[in-house]
């Protein structure tokens, strides 16, 4: 006997036939080669049996050859399933639509709460994220991963030190710490104020204290600038003493560039391949083609597609190939000079603090040599040169 | 007589070289299952049947089988499965 799940697959009807010859007309269909089965009587003269739906069509021109009618009573198996199907599709569609939507709304970004945050800052983050594309009903597919969020908060919002992002299902948790910045106490214990390098006085504010050098006077370092202790022989007062030196100072900065040299730079050439990935199974989406870069740095993101609060074995893979190209920079010499002389600038503001002025450059020597460049340049520098010393309690007794 | 020598070589052909008789000599092979079930190989077609009664002829003679509640579960050009309550199962032949 054959399968009947294999009849029912391809489809089965039951047929009644009725008559005088039954008999003749089974043996018949038999011999035609069509296969019956459940052969039942019914009553005299009539019989039902099942037979394959392929073969209904033979079963007309064999019934018309005898003396029996055929009646199709029941059809049963997928084909009949199938036509069903089509007929009620709205159903069908309507519960692909809903997981369809489910599925969407699962991925989306819902709600960003922010912890820890004043109403300013939080304002800040919000636009921050708004930038960033991180918004209530974007797909999460679309947004940048967690990691990359955090670093861009922290790098562009100078008021937290640090924050904490989390993607609890459709929700961005950020946990933010602010910088504190509390206002410092100007509390100052009695101290002078003495010389922190060599220097000319150029200029001198004293808010509280007894200045003991001038204008034009040449300082060494630990020279005392402003005494701490006021007041007249006999009945001295010991007051921290507060003020500006500013002081001309010196500096002598070296740079050295070579005439040739080469970098790693992106070309901005980058093609993005879009993948669906099923456990380790990899589905091209978007994005086909070999790739013509030479070199090139990868960069992957992965994002799990969830359904409600489960996430689902697939995930939505974007990888990023980015050209990479060695650029080979050259400079003649005077370019080089002046690119190293920016360099010595450069270097000189970083030693510097900011509220120093400079007031003068010169060049004390440059020269090309075995393809490099070497360039010393003194700085005449305006700063604050003095520093608190405290007057220690036993000194003034 | 020609048709008679070929009986003759056949059954002969049988009887000394272990051949099964069913092929050699178109006859039909029943299997039976209980009461419920019989199987019947080599018919040569249906010549009536109702609940009560299936009757196939055969390549010599007519097979009778009777019972109650018959169902033909399958049935092909040489073979038939048939279920039900089976009586009696009966050789007509005519030339006896």
């Amino acid at each position: 006997m054959k399968n009947q799940w294999i009849e029912f697959y391809r489809g089965l009807v039951t047929v009644k036939a009725s008559g005088k010859g039954i008999e003749r007309f089974i043996n018949a269909l038999t011999r035609s080669g069509i296969y019956i089965w459940n052969v039942k009587n019914h009553g005299t003269q009539a019989v039902t049996f099942k037979m394959k739906l392929e073969d209904a069509k033979k079963i007309r021109s064999l019934a018309r050859n005898s003396d029996c009618k055929i009646e199709f009573l029941q059809r049963a198996g997928a084909p009949f399933l199938f036509k069903r199907l089509l007929k009620n599709s709205g159903f069908v569609a309507g519960a692909l639509a809903f997981f369809a939507v489910i599925l969407l709304l699962s991925n989306m970004v819902w709600g960003i709460e922010i912890k820890g945050a004043n109403p300013a800052t939080e304002y800040q983050i919000r636009k921050e994220l708004d930038k960033m594309g991180v918004k209530k009903g974007k797909l999460q597919f679309f947004v940048d991963n967690v990691e990359s969020i955090q670093r861009k908060l922290s790098n562009n919002i100078e008021a937290i030190t640090w924050i904490g992002v989390e993607l609890k299902g459709t929700t961005y948790h950020l946990q933010v710490v602010e910088k504190n910045e509390p206002e410092k106490p100007e509390y100052l214990s009695p101290r002078h104020l003495v010389a922190k390098k060599k220097a000319v006085i150029v200029d001198m504010f004293v808010e509280e204290g007894r200045p003991v050098v001038d204008i034009h006077d040449h300082v060494q370092p630990g020279q005392l600038l402003v005494s701490g202790i006021i007041g007249k022989e006999g009945e001295t007062e010991t007051v921290p003493a507060r003020g500006e030196i500013l002081g001309e100072t010196w500096y002598k900065s070296t740079v050295e560039l070579p005439l040739k040299s080469t970098f790693q730079v992106f070309n901005g050439n980058e093609k993005v391949k879009h993948s669906i990935t099923i456990g380790s199974l990899n589905i091209p989406v978007w994005g086909f083609g070999k790739l013509e870069f030479k070199e090139y740095e990868i960069e992957e993101n992965e994002k799990r597609i969830r359904f409600l609060k489960w996430e689902l074995p697939f995930s939505y893979k974007n990888v990023t190939f980015r050209e990479r190209e060695q650029v080979t920079r050259i400079y003649s010499n005077e370019e080089a000079f002046d690119v190293a002389k920016v360099m010595a600038r450069n270097d000189i503001k970083n030693r510097l603090e900011e509220n120093a002025k400079v007031k003068g450059e010169k060049v004390l020597h440059q020269s090309v040599d075995n393809g490099k460049v070497t360039i010393s340049i003194h700085f005449q520098i305006i700063e604050n040169i003095a520093e608190g010393q405290p007057i220690i309690q036993g000194d003034t007794e | 007589m020609a048709k008679k020598w070929g009986h003759f070589v056949r059954s002969w052909m049988t009887k000394n070289m272990e051949l099964p008789q069913d092929v050699m000599m178109d006859l039909p092979r029943i299997t039976m299952i209980g009461q419920i079930h019989i199987y019947i190989e080599n018919h040569r077609g249906l010549l009536a049947f109702s609940d009560k009664e299936l009757r196939l002829l055969l390549k010599q003679g007519q097979l009778l089988i009777k019972g109650k509640a018959f169902v033909i579960k399958t049935i092909l050009p040489e073979e038939i499965l048939l279920e039900g309550k089976i009586d009696s199962v009966t050789y007509i032949t005519d030339n006896d």
